[in-house]
């Protein structure tokens, strides 16, 4: 804490801001060029909030049109369009690139004691290839959209569709490249960069969890890449492997694509638990609990992952045998990630808890995670998933994941880290009304997609039976909940920009290296390197975090 | 493993801002590289899944398009990328050893392979747009309707097929062109078929030419697919090559940076690799059946 003691000390008057990675340069050329992760990282954040704000755009269209049993305020056609463009956009261009490109991007260097990511340009690059593979996509959807679902299903997709499945493949696959290359930056940067005394296990757990995301990134995108090649190419050549009417086989799409598409479920949600384990220690104020169980179950759950995906395809005409060990598989790859709620569950145990709205998102998230994971069993098991496929049972689980694991996860982070990423305080007040407000929408969005779809309603329809209209309801007033709370962060956190109270260094008072530098910290991240002597999670008393402390030392200064 | 905690007020040439000294450099590039290839490896195993697994249902129709394969041109540039593997690691030799000269001469002659397989490779790609064997529909020679050729009906399963002077089929679309069915009633008659191929062969239990054709037009895709992006991997590497003999005529490397040979060399050793793989696969599997 020697920065802390010293930058209070500093002269410089505190209307004059000191050089920080923000106001150092501010031509359009000295961000376009920059190396800095932590420009790159706001870029990225402006960006994919930009496809997350369109992707819900499209999800509000479709609970629209549900609110009625008859598909009136969308043609049929127009609605597959618009689920599955919804899709496109939200699992390729927000939730994958989400955590890892703005938080990893900003976090890992300075978690780590770095000056940077190892590779810089590459990092550089992969924002562009984002840029260019976005463009292509909203290009694609400009001239008319696609109408396959997001999972591209052969051989619609390369036969009988007439939408702009070529182009936004294409789109995709650029896309697919700039997750590659982070995951690869990640990679080398955790082995080759970490400050002295930083030893693999006094990493913040975000890192371990980056670490596993970036495995499954740089082993399961070039598959999914290769494979929306050979659709593409299909579609063009009007000849391929996916074609049944000449031989070729639709279900090796299914393979394929799922080889990729399981293991990025794990992409989107690693880095999330990541996020989680930091604010949960942090804000329970105690060493997590069982380490090791949490940094391993990471790695664990990148390696199973990558064999399971044959549970997507329980009633895609694969034979019993391999379901039945599919449907074992998807059950251990759950085991670690109960390893990890529970452990964070001990941590907040007999902790100092306090209830921060980085730390309500936390506890939102510990909930909506364990539902969407049991009930993920449920459709794991061989016998009770064919009642369940392609029903709104799976349509509530993977949001259960998706939307109240990893987007709950991500808020969480951006409201942790804002101070860091910003230098300004955001309004506690609205952050909590917040945060409550989109866990209460939330569930009342996804729960009664549960119901809806254990009676039997399927997925991908705009019309259905006028019973189940009353669930609906319920499900669309949700979702103008969920909507409206996360509106709000939108509008307060860019009001902190202007008039929010500057941030301190060490606002939470918690140990992190990302803790022991400037709030925004300079380009060069850190004044000078880093020597690590403490455990991670470290809130002994000897560390100088102690809350009681801090805030007398704070009252002095003043 | 970790950074170093001193800090360094001398800067050394190719060292970025982000390292703390040329060790971390080198094995962050050297990581990062390998990290790629990883990636490259499963790229290229979509594919060799797919080639697998039709290749195990269709073997009789996967042999046949392979026999068309020139398996003289594809062990010669066999032969040719293995001795730029020599020459690329001879650069890396020579860049350590901080010999210009001989470092200039040896990229060139890694780029002159390079374009030797490439020129290799379009002289092959040449003879199947000649004999209609492009799976795409209209990247074949249009060969116009000439009345005094042979007629020859589609379902004509008794043509010995290509290469043996049969030029004068009519292909005015520029389709994919196959006739040759020897090869399904050899298996036929030694009870070779596979269950897939007893389906995918025949039409009321007569060999039906066209569906036969359909499979080897697989084969063909398949191989064109594999090929094709190994010659793009080739012209990028070509491109690195460039960028390298610029570098190394102005005389960056040397004994103390070396890296960016060293990487290069990785990936150039990787699409050799990936050649290694393809050629059995393509050109030398099952030729047997007829051979």
């Amino acid at each position: 804490m020697q920065e802390v003691s010293a930058i209070s000390g500093n002269s410089v008057p505190a209307d004059e801001p000191k050089l920080n990675y923000i106001n150092n340069g501010h031509t359009l050329k000295s961000w376009l060029l920059t190396k800095d992760h932590k420009r790159i990282a706001l870029m990225y954040l402006v960006s994919v909030s930009a496809f997350f704000l369109m992707g819900g755009i499209y999800a509000g269209f479709i609970r629209l049109e549900l609110l009625t049993p008859a598909s009136d305020l969308l043609e049929t056609a127009t609605y597959n369009k618009v689920f599955t463009q919804h899709g496109i956009l939200m699992v390729f261009f927000f939730l994958i690139p989400a955590i890892p490109a703005i938080l990893g991007n900003f976090l890992l260097p300075l978690m780590i004691g770095a000056k940077d990511l190892a590779l810089p340009r590459i990092n550089l690059l992969s924002l562009y290839i984002y840029w260019i593979g976005g463009i292509i996509t909203l290009w694609a959807l400009m001239q008319g959209g696609v109408d396959t679902g997001w999972t591209f299903y052969t051989p619609y997709s390369t036969t009988f569709s007439n939408s702009y499945v070529m182009a936004v493949g294409i789109g995709v696959f650029i896309n697919g490249f700039s997750s590659i290359l982070t995951g690869l930056n990640f990679i080398v940067s955790i082995h080759t960069m970490r400050a002295p005394g930083m030893t693999w296990f006094r990493l913040p757990l975000f890192v371990w969890a980056h670490y596993a995301t970036s495995l499954v990134m740089i082993l399961g995108t070039p598959v999914v890449a290769i494979t929306i090649l050979l659709v593409a190419i299909e579609r063009f050549a009007r000849i391929g492997i996916f074609d049944p009417a000449i031989g070729g086989d639709p279900i090796l799409f299914q393979h394929l694509f799922w080889f990729y598409s399981h293991p990025a479920v794990y992409i989107m949600i690693l880095p999330g638990m990541g996020v989680i384990s930091e604010v949960i220690a942090g804000f329970s104020r105690k060493r997590i609990f069982g380490y090791e169980f949490v940094a391993f179950s990471s790695i664990a759950i990148a390696v199973f992952g990558f064999l399971v995906w044959g549970h997507h395809m329980f009633v895609s005409g694969q034979s019993i045998f391999a379901g039945l060990v599919f449907s074992f598989l998807s059950m251990v790859v759950a085991v670690p990630s109960a390893i990890k709620t529970f452990n964070w569950t001990a941590t907040m145990y007999k902790g100092s808890i306090s209830y921060d709205t980085p730390m309500l998102y936390a506890i939102g998230f510990l909930g909506l995670f364990l539902i969407g994971g049991l009930t993920g069993l449920f459709l794991g098991s061989v016998g009770l998933t064919v009642h369940l496929t392609d029903t709104y049972f799976v349509v509530a689980h993977f949001h259960y994941v998706m939307v109240g694991g990893q987007v709950i996860a991500y808020l969480a982070g951006i409201h942790y880290w804002w101070p860091k990423m910003t230098g300004r305080m955001y309004s506690e007040f609205w952050g909590k009304i917040s945060a409550m407000l989109i866990f209460v929408g939330f569930n009342l969005t996804f729960f009664p997609q549960f119901i809806l779809g254990y009676m039997g309603m399927p997925r991908r329809y705009a019309s259905y039976p006028e019973e189940l209209q009353v669930l609906n309801i319920f499900s669309t007033a949700g979702a103008s909940v969920l909507g409206f709370g996360l509106v709000m962060p939108v509008v307060y956190l860019i009001h902190s920009l202007f008039y929010g109270k500057k941030a301190a260094d060490n606002p939470w008072m918690h140990p992190g290296l990302e803790w022991r530098t400037s709030s925004p910290p300079p380009t060069e991240n850190f004044k000078e390197m880093p020597v690590v002597t403490w455990e991670a999670y470290d809130f002994g008393e000897e560390s100088g975090l102690d809350l009681e402390d801090a805030r007398k030392r704070e009252a002095v200064t003043i | 493993m970790t950074a170093h905690g001193d800090t360094h007020e001398h800067h050394e040439p190719g060292l970025q801002h982000q390292f703390e000294d040329m060790h971390q450099q080198e094995e962050s590039v050297s990581i990062g590289m390998w990290a790629f290839l990883a990636q490259e490896i499963m790229f290229f195993g979509g594919l060799f899944t797919a080639y697998l697994v039709f290749r195990w249902r269709f073997p009789m129709a996967f042999a046949a398009g392979s026999n068309h394969l020139d398996e003289f041109m594809g062990g010669l540039n066999t032969l040719v990328l293995i001795v730029s593997s020599l020459t690329m690691a001879l650069t890396v030799y020579y860049a350590q050893k901080g010999n210009r000269t001989l470092q200039v001469v040896m990229i060139v002659l890694t780029m002159l392979f390079g374009a030797t397989f490439l020129g290799v490779k379009a002289i092959e790609y040449t003879d199947k747009y000649n004999h209609g064997l492009v799976p795409v529909t209209g990247w074949n020679k249009k060969v116009k309707e000439d009345v005094s050729a042979p007629h020859v009906t589609e379902q004509d399963c008794t043509q010995v097929g290509h290469g043996d002077g049969d030029d004068h089929y009519v292909n005015p679309k520029g389709e994919f062109q196959w006739k040759d069915c020897s090869l399904v009633k050899l298996a036929q008659d030694h009870n070779y078929l596979t269950e897939d191929e007893k389906i995918g062969y025949f039409t009321n239990g007569e060999i039906d030419a066209n569906k036969f054709r359909d499979k080897v037009r697989l084969f063909y895709y398949i191989y064109f697919v594999m090929t094709g992006l190994h010659a793009l991997h080739m012209i990028i590497g070509l491109g690195v090559m460039l960028w390298l003999l610029w570098k190394a005529w102005i005389g960056t490397f040397g004994p103390k940076y070396y890296a960016p040979v060293e990487i290069s060399g990785l990936y150039w050793h990787f699409v050799d690799i990936v050649w290694i793989f393809l050629f059995p696969l393509l050109y030398l599997l099952g030729r047997h059946f007829l051979h």
